[in-house]
């Protein structure tokens, strides 16, 4: 059974008095373990179909399934609560917790979920962030690291649960391209040793390099769907 | 399970977050620790201001409770215009049921009578007293004394014809002057006293009629008194203390001055002066240099000076002409310039003048209107309205412990009751035998007012005055007739009960009085002490209400009410700006971060972890501030509970404050509901920005760009 099922999915967001059709019939299905792109240009709705995904939104029609639960059944706090246990979030932005130090922005998830004792939930700290290779900027806030540096720690907090599935919104737009791969190196590493699933939504041509797969859409719609070899061949 | 929710990460992130929005905090805080000190110091202060006055009215007026008669038609007040103005507050018939059954109850140690009344002192001037005391030496022999009033009569009449000339051009009814003058002139003259020696009764004559009343009036003072059972009056009020002279004897009748009373309306007006500018400087630090109140005193006494000088015989005017003249070589003039000169004080030679004053001049006039010791007539009017008079010793001077100087809690002087029943018109049993008897005398059985009325003016056809209907024989005001016959007959207010009388002490408690104090054991339990007596009262139809001190003290009571609600309603006004820019700062404060906040819910945080992260922050912040102004606000306490908080020279607030200065207490109730109250604003201040916080849907962790 895949681990995110899409069926039929539309989704329309209100302009006005107007409605915008975000995605026109969308279905995709994505096997555990698999690191996925969805590739677009701006504006052809691959954000939307990473939110329906994520949790944070639900289709106006059509099913979304994670891990065999439908987000549609789902209140405000069961939605939370998938996101919470089955979903890790890589943000363009990084958006880690601008008071909280490093450690403390990658303990964060876990303190929400709570359940582990002080001493499990240290241990598993201090691992994502050796995964991520950060351990020398344990204490230091946010700001006083690089935009890479950045997105390393948000990688170790969507790791740091041990999700289903880790979902990346343009995780290397705001990173040079150096910086870039290694992000992406590292996620890549990351899924062969953890076989955790990553879907990351991007428009950069060596991330979808590195892609097993690359779902490509256009104007709220799935144009092409095919191994990133492929991708690239074409 | 997610919906727990850590405490601990919560109140870390709290903390976080208020060190990361300092300004925020700074602002927030300020205002809630201001808040909170205000609400804390000032309901502390104004509790202990409270207790203190309490402690002052209480301990020297009103006792705890006060009893009434039910049938009072207005308020009972002790101060104010209320107290001024003439109230009627009905009678207690039987003090002795009254006083058994309140003592009765346990929490009550004493119940003394009272009642307020006010009387004008008859005082001759200094013309009256100089030829009573020339009669006295007369009739006693004493050549010498005689000679030296004689002489100081003649230089008072010298200088009453200058004062009669001198108004003669100011003044308009100048028929009565020129006539004054006229008999000036004969007075002063050597004829009318050449044969003085030999036949003194024209020139007494004379003087007593025509020139005495020419003199300055004496002090036209109202003394407000109470009548009470002296002895259970100084001992139930604590803070009651003899100054001078003695205690009225059980069973005597006799007056007592409050001492600043005495002091501020019986002595000599100089020598008050110089006392206030003595207190001013010692007591409350201030002086003649700077402060301008003082300037205006010394200015007032140089006006004074006819004050020393009508008193004076030649001899002493001589002589303190002369030392005068050697304090002040350079001062020119008469003896008035030479005393107006002396009395030009300044800070350097104050101490110097002031001794000279008691050493030199106080000792040739009379410092005091009437004496410890003296006896003197009370004039007043019954609760009828008519006039009488009663003579009284004085016996001493008192005060109230720490009410020294407040002229609030100086008001009333003392008087034994039987006396002051005497001028109220109250009856007594000895008053109801004494009209017995003047019934059977002029052969009246029933004398009503009506009738008396008739039997002095000759029948009344035309309808009588409603307010003599409907009283009968032997209520109390019927004494007042027989006082009103002989009043009439005799064209003075009638007299009676010689100074020195004594009574049998039981009469106190059977009589009628007008109201009565009720002192506790334990002042917390007033209430319930109240509720009881009202009960009590209910019960055996004893016609009495009782009354908490703080109804009865007029507009002390009310003043402390006012200061109460300005306190409240500033306290209420700062915590509405509080709660207005704390929702403000904090709904900022939710959109600057509603990208975090997005993230924390995209990331699992529940909307209720939002609410409560906000509700936490604002509590934390809330906390620290209230504890900084609730910790200013108790150190400030406990400094001035070391220091004092002076009264200065306020009498209102000497007797606000208990004293000279409030010793204020931390008070554990105002230190609670001040943290309550601003933890509450808080958090009230919070729940709008914490639902909008909680609302914040996760996606916009996704649409955040750097």
């Amino acid at each position: 059974m895949a681990i995110v099922e899409i069926k039929n999915v539309v989704k329309d967001y209100p302009l006005g008095k107007l409605k915008v059709r975000a995605l026109h019939d969308v279905s995709l299905d994505i096997q555990r373990g698999e690191f996925a792109a969805i590739a677009a240009p701006s504006g052809a709705g691959k954000t939307t179909l990473l939110n329906l995904i994520g949790c944070v939104d639900t289709p106006t029609s059509g099913v979304v399934r994670i891990d065999g639960q439908s987000t549609s059944d789902l209140n405000d706090s069961g939605l939370t609560n998938l996101r919470l246990h089955k979903l890790g979030f890589i943000f363009q932005s990084f958006n880690l917790i601008a008071v909280l130090d490093l450690y403390q922005n990658v303990e964060f998830p876990l303190l929400l979920q709570g359940g582990l004792s002080r001493k499990a939930r240290d241990a598993r700290v201090r691992e994502v962030i050796e995964q991520v290779g950060l351990t020398p900027q344990l204490r230091q806030r946010p700001n006083e690291l690089s935009g890479g540096q950045r997105q390393r720690v948000a990688i170790a907090r969507a790791l740091v649960t041990r999700p289903a599935i880790v979902l990346a919104d343009e995780p290397t737009a705001n990173l040079d391209s150096t910086t870039g791969k290694n992000i992406i190196e590292l996620m890549r590493e990351i899924n062969h040793r953890e076989k955790t699933t990553f879907i990351f939504s991007t428009h950069d041509p060596m991330v979808m390099g590195r892609a097993d797969r690359v779902v490509k859409m256009a104007d709220g719609r799935i144009v092409d769907d095919a191994s990133a070899d492929a991708a690239g061949a074409a | 399970m997610a919906g727990r929710i850590s405490f601990g990460l919560l109140l870390r992130l709290s903390l976080r977050s208020l060190f990361g929005h300092r300004i925020k905090v700074l602002i927030v805080g300020s205002l809630l620790a201001f808040g909170t000190f205000l609400l804390v110091f000032g309901t502390t202060l104004l509790a202990n201001v409270e207790r203190a006055m309490e402690a002052s009215v209480t301990g020297s007026l009103t006792g705890h409770i006060q009893l009434l008669s039910r049938d009072a038609k207005d308020q009972l007040a002790f101060t104010g215009p209320d107290a001024a103005s003439e109230q009627d507050l009905g009678v207690l018939h039987s003090f002795a049921e009254i006083k058994e059954a309140a003592l009765s109850i346990p929490n009550v140690k004493a119940v003394v009578p009272m009642g307020r009344h006010v009387a004008g002192p008859l005082l001759g001037n200094e013309l009256d007293r100089t030829l009573e005391e020339l009669q006295a030496a007369m009739d006693g022999g004493d050549p010498a004394t005689s000679d030296r009033l004689i002489r100081k009569l003649r230089r008072a009449i010298g200088m009453l014809q200058e004062d009669y000339r001198l108004r003669l051009d100011i003044l308009s009814n100048t028929e009565e002057i020129e006539e004054a003058i006229a008999d000036l002139k004969t007075a002063a003259a050597d004829e009318f006293w050449s044969d003085f020696l030999q036949d003194p009764r024209p020139v007494f004559d004379f003087l007593d009629t025509r020139i005495a009343k020419l003199g300055e009036t004496a002090t036209n003072v109202f003394i407000p008194f109470i009548g009470t059972d002296l002895d259970a009056f100084t001992e139930s009020f604590e803070s009651f203390r003899m100054v001078e002279g003695e205690m009225v004897p059980k069973g005597h009748r006799g007056f007592l001055f409050n001492k600043t009373f005495y002091e501020e309306n019986f002595k000599n007006r100089i020598a008050r002066g110089i006392d206030k500018i003595e207190e001013a400087r010692r007591l409350d630090g201030k002086t003649l240099a700077e402060d301008p109140a003082l300037q205006q005193s010394v200015k007032q006494l140089a006006r004074f000076t006819s004050y020393i000088t009508r008193e004076l015989d030649p001899d002493d005017a001589q002589a303190l002409d002369a030392s005068l003249r050697r304090l002040l070589p350079e001062a020119e003039g008469d003896l008035d310039q030479k005393l107006a000169a002396f009395l030009e004080l300044d800070d350097e030679n104050f101490d110097q003048r002031r001794a000279f004053f008691y050493e030199e001049i106080a000792p040739k006039i009379r410092l005091y209107a009437v004496r410890v010791g003296d006896t003197f007539t009370l004039r007043s009017s019954t609760r009828a309205g008519y006039p009488k008079a009663i003579n009284l010793k004085i016996y001493g001077t008192f005060e109230f412990k720490g009410l020294e100087r407040s002229a609030l809690a100086s008001v009333y002087c003392l008087m034994d009751l039987m006396s002051f029943r005497d001028l109220f018109g109250l009856m007594t049993v000895e008053k109801r035998e004494e009209l017995d008897s003047i019934r059977e005398e002029v052969g009246i059985d029933a004398l009503s007012r009506a009738e008396a009325e008739d039997a002095l003016f000759g029948g009344s056809d035309e309808e009588d005055e409603p307010a003599f209907a409907g009283l009968d024989e032997d209520s109390d005001d019927a004494i007042d007739i027989a006082d009103r016959v002989a009043a009439l007959t005799t064209g003075a207010p009638p007299t009676d009960a010689a100074a020195d009388e004594t009574f049998d002490p039981d009469q106190l408690d059977d009589g009628t009085v007008i109201h009565a104090a009720v002192v506790l054991e334990d002042p917390t339990r007033l209430d319930a002490t109240i509720a009881s007596l009202q009960a009590l009262s209910a019960e055996r139809g004893l016609g009495f209400q009782a009354l908490p001190w703080n109804q009865v003290t007029g507009i002390v009571g009310q003043l402390i009410t006012v200061v109460g609600a300005v306190l409240y309603i500033t306290i209420a006004i700062i915590f509405l700006v509080a709660l207005v820019i704390i929702n403000n700062s904090m709904v900022m404060a939710t959109m600057d971060r509603v990208s975090e906040i997005g993230t924390m819910r995209a990331i699992g945080a529940s909307r209720r972890f939002v609410l409560a992260l906000f509700l936490v922050e604002t509590l934390v912040l809330g906390a620290l501030a209230s504890g900084v102004g609730a910790g200013a606000a108790t150190g400030l306490t406990l400094f001035l509970g070391e220091v004092g908080l002076p009264a200065s020279s306020s009498d209102f607030l000497i007797f606000l404050f208990g004293g000279p200065a409030l010793y204020p207490s931390v008070g554990w109730t105002q230190l609670g509901v001040g943290l309550l109250a601003i933890l509450t604003v808080s958090v009230i201040s919070t729940l709008y920005p914490a639902r909008i916080a909680a609302r914040t849907a996760p996606v916009v962790a996704m649409q955040t760009k750097e």
